[in-house]
């Protein structure tokens, strides 16, 4: 084992909270992938929560640990954990077609998380507006169609217009649904944000 | 379901930092060398890695089926064309080749994940970003690792409950509402009470990790590594 024999540094009490939250976070995230539902607009593709789970991370997280909890979940996928759609992991999600959906996650979290509490301390998400929160997970969704297909596009080796075809259009009035759901969420008095 | 399989292959015995190296390699060489010869060299590599691991082609590729869809949806929506004659093979040909090395990296990824345990991966993660953010990253791999199969559980818990009184009824979006509130308040939960007890039990940023050690077999594998980034770089 290697041990340390330097003096004993603990972790700040805030640091430790929103670690545990971030990770759980993340965790909850992978749990995601294995909960689907059927798709109204297309009933070949089921609809999982996992871009929901971006919306949370930034609305409940805040941008940073938000963004964190993001690119602990790409980690543990990457390193093998089986948190990616149909319970897949490794490394090569990343740098498949798909990849540029999973990398924009930790950017869309920190975008919400911008969007709904700004920059400075977080405010309680049931005090912000509808109308703040759906332009901010609407930015979010933005970030991650984007990155999504520009992923499909350079790692395919297609043209722009296969790329939005077979990437996006199939999935972008799904997302209208999570930001719905999502909205109901932050609004229920269920959920104990703070 | 791909996952780590214990077992006493070379790939088992190498380290996590030379199978992390590698597979960034493979990465590289194929993204560099996407053509015929290219990728007939690098079929050989991945194939290799996978045997040294002690994997199946197929079960490796079928863990990866719902990326399928994706990688063939690129050569056939670039063969389709408006007009006469309709469909141009010619054009499908640069993105199945792309497609193929993603199915390439999939077998390397597929090797690295049977092979390398959590722990492993955890450390090797810890050492290879230094100071307070690998800690926490460190730190947070492990918690998702142990915490991924609890709060499945409180989904699914949450889905029957639903789906017992009537749930499926419901809109959509109002069922994705439900599901989602269960398992956000079940992990705040459990995040709140996990660090309580990480602060009484003097959570600090010293922590004792595995011990990792290069062996002789790193050598060959290293050499490997470094042979594809250099040939990904001419």
């Amino acid at each position: 084992m290697a041990t340390s024999t330097d003096s004993v540094e603990l972790v700040g009490d805030e640091v430790t909270r929103n670690l545990a939250r971030a990770a759980l976070f993340a965790a909850l995230m992978g749990a995601f992938a294995y909960v689907s539902f059927p798709n109204p607009l297309s009933p070949g593709i089921p609809v999982t929560l996992q871009v929901l789970g971006v919306f949370l991370a930034g609305i409940f997280l805040g941008p940073i640990w938000g963004g964190f909890a993001m690119v602990l979940y790409l980690l543990a996928g990457a390193l093998g954990l089986p948190v990616f759609s149909g319970g897949s992991a490794g490394f090569g999600a990343l740098v498949s077609q798909t990849g540029g959906y999973l990398v924009s996650y930790p950017f869309a979290a920190a975008v919400v998380g911008l969007g709904v509490h700004g920059v400075g301390d977080l405010a309680d998400p049931r005090l912000v507006s509808v109308g703040r929160l759906v332009a901010a997970m609407v930015a979010g969704t933005v970030v991650i169609y984007t990155l999504g297909i520009l992923g499909f596009w350079y790692v395919g080796d297609v043209g722009i217009v296969t790329a939005v075809v077979g990437a996006a259009v199939a999935f972008v009035p799904v997302e209208a649904l999570k930001i719905a759901a999502a909205v109901g969420i932050v609004r229920s008095e269920a959920v104990a944000a703070r | 379901m791909l996952s780590y399989v214990p077992g006493d292959s070379l790939a088992h015995r190498l380290d996590p930092r030379t199978k992390l190296f590698v597979q960034v390699a493979f990465v590289l060489a194929a993204f560099a060398h996407t053509t015929v010869p290219g990728l007939a060299v690098l079929t050989v590599v991945a194939l290799g890695c996978l045997a040294l691991a002690g994997g199946s082609v197929r079960r490796t590729l079928w863990s990866y089926r719902y990326f399928l869809p994706f990688l063939l949806a690129g050569p056939l929506l670039e063969a389709l064309t408006w007009g006469v004659p309709w469909v141009v093979l010619g054009d499908a040909v640069d993105p199945l080749l792309a497609s193929y090395r993603v199915l390439l990296v999939f077998l390397v990824s597929g090797a690295y994940v049977r092979s390398t345990p959590v722990r492993d991966s955890r450390a090797a993660i810890q050492r290879l970003v230094p100071g307070k953010p690998g800690r926490l990253l460190g730190v947070g791999l492990s918690l998702v690792f142990r915490f991924l199969p609890v709060l499945k559980r409180d989904l699914f818990a949450s889905r029957d409950a639903m789906r017992a009184r009537l749930g499926e009824e419901r809109p959509v979006h109002e069922r994705m509402r439900i599901v989602a509130t269960a398992g956000l308040n079940r992990a705040f939960g459990r995040a709140d009470r996990l660090s309580v007890a990480l602060r009484a039990r003097c959570f600090a940023w010293n922590p004792t990790l595995p011990d990792l050690r290069f062996s002789r077999a790193d050598a060959p594998a290293g050499t490997v590594g470094l042979l594809l980034v250099v040939w990904a770089l001419v």
